[in-house]
């Protein structure tokens, strides 16, 4: 009598071979899975780098824009000032947009050392860009193209650092050099009114009198704070880098720029 | 002092510790080279050539009524020795209270004479000290006015390089001729 249950080795093979009919199939459908991924992938890449550069020069010049292209990348997961041999530098020379900003920051930094002891407001590096680039074009930097560039001057080791004041503002500092958080408080304390005196830190820090003093005390050694002894009652402590940029403010000459330039001897006759 | 157009007064001039000579060195070498700089332009801007020190310790130059700032007389003897130190200014006498400044060298004055001479054909012919720095062809030359002294210092370095000739100097016709 023939029963319906199979037995016996023909039967064992045809469930050997339907499991590997399976298993070839499900290999199928991975591999076309995973080439419909990674083609999907290549269109991305193509679109976002067709879009790069269809809108080189908007990216280029519109400071925006280029925030907005910058938080698009980094969502999905790319980073186009990686690194500069990348393709996104190639197609959209937007590396060099970003090192040649760094560069011009640090000759900025470098070239005002002697006056603010190598800390500026970031609105300041910015007022000294746009003067500077303004001559030979008119795109603007953002806030935030500083930032990114001077995060980039990171690579070159410690000398640049970007100080949080809070409120997302940020104290480019140019000088290695360690500021502690001590410091940098200080700092943010003097940033309405460009000085501060160590009653106002005891008061508002509620800090001890000899933690004021040792903050302040160091400060003045690295330059970055200069006394002034003819206050009515007690020594101010000024920040040169805080003054200048309320002193851009309100004198919108050209003045200071100018100042700084000739405050060398070299060119005198 | 004579003004002409308002003095720019560089930014410093309103950094209220300015005022304060500072005690961290590197600082105070970037006070000194800026109050230094100050002075010239201050004293070229003004066409001053001397100055009295009690004169300068009070004018606007070393005080700033604005911010009741005022920089001390040690403050004004530091800067003046540093100035001294860069030869831009020169005592003129042993008691140290009057003193030339030089905004421009006294080979950069011989020069600028020279020119003049050279392109109003004076070439070879004398003229008087007087007519150089207070003559009617000298009105609009920077020169003109020019204090006697610091003329004498750029002619001789005239003189040095064999292009003027001094003619009865500490006489009643005191006179050059260019060559």
């Amino acid at each position: 009598m023939a029963t319906r249950r199979r037995i016996g080795v023909a039967a064992i093979q045809k469930k050997q071979e339907t499991a590997n009919k399976f298993a070839a199939k499900g290999d199928q459908m991975a591999g076309e899975q995973l080439v419909q991924f990674s083609q999907q992938l290549d269109q991305l890449s193509a679109g976002l780098e067709m879009f790069a550069q269809r809108h080189r020069d908007e990216i280029k010049k519109n400071s925006q824009f280029r925030r907005y292209f910058q938080e698009m990348c980094s969502s999905v997961g790319v980073d186009p000032l990686a690194s500069s041999k990348g393709f996104w530098a190639k197609a959209l020379g937007f590396g060099d947009f970003y090192y040649e900003l760094g560069i011009q920051i640090v000759e900025i930094c470098l070239s005002t050392t002697h006056i603010n002891g190598g800390i500026m407001t970031v609105e300041e590096i910015r007022n000294r860009l746009m003067r500077t680039r303004s001559r030979t074009r008119k795109d603007t930097i953002s806030t935030d193209d500083i930032l990114r560039a001077v995060d980039k001057l990171k690579v070159l080791g410690n000398g640049f650092e970007l100080v949080p004041l809070g409120g997302g503002r940020f104290l480019v500092q140019s000088v290695p050099g360690e500021l502690s958080m001590d410091h940098s408080r200080v700092l943010q304390l003097a940033e309405d009114a460009a000085y501060v005196t160590k009653e106002l830190i005891i008061d508002k820090l509620r800090w001890d009198e000899p933690r004021a003093t040792s903050a302040l005390e160091h400060l003045v050694k690295e330059g970055l704070a200069w006394t002034d002894e003819q206050a009515s009652d007690t020594t101010q402590y000024w920040f040169p880098s805080l003054f200048l940029q309320q002193y851009c403010h309100s004198s919108s000459s050209t003045s200071v720029s100018e100042s700084l330039h000739s405050m060398s001897f070299n060119n005198y006759q | 002092m004579a003004t002409t157009s308002a003095f720019k007064w560089p930014w410093q001039y309103d950094f209220p510790p300015f005022f304060t000579i500072q005690k961290s060195l590197n600082t105070k070498d970037k006070q000194l080279e800026a109050w230094a700089r100050l002075v010239i332009d201050y004293a070229q801007h003004n066409k001053i050539y001397s100055l009295d020190i009690a004169e300068a310790t009070t004018s606007e130059l070393f005080n700033n009524q604005k911010l009741n700032r005022r920089l001390s007389t040690d403050g004004v003897n530091t800067v003046l020795q540093y100035l001294e130190q860069k030869k831009l200014i020169e005592f003129t006498d042993n008691g140290r209270t009057r003193f030339h400044i030089f905004w421009r060298r006294p080979d950069v004055w011989a020069n600028m004479i020279y020119q003049w001479a050279v392109e109003n054909a004076f070439l070879n012919t004398p003229l008087t000290l007087y007519e150089i720095t207070h003559g009617d062809d000298t009105t609009n030359e920077s020169f003109h006015n020019l204090e006697r002294e610091i003329l004498m210092k750029a002619l001789t370095c005239l003189e040095d390089q064999r292009r003027a000739q001094l003619m009865n100097i500490g006489g009643d016709n005191e006179g050059v001729k260019f060559v």
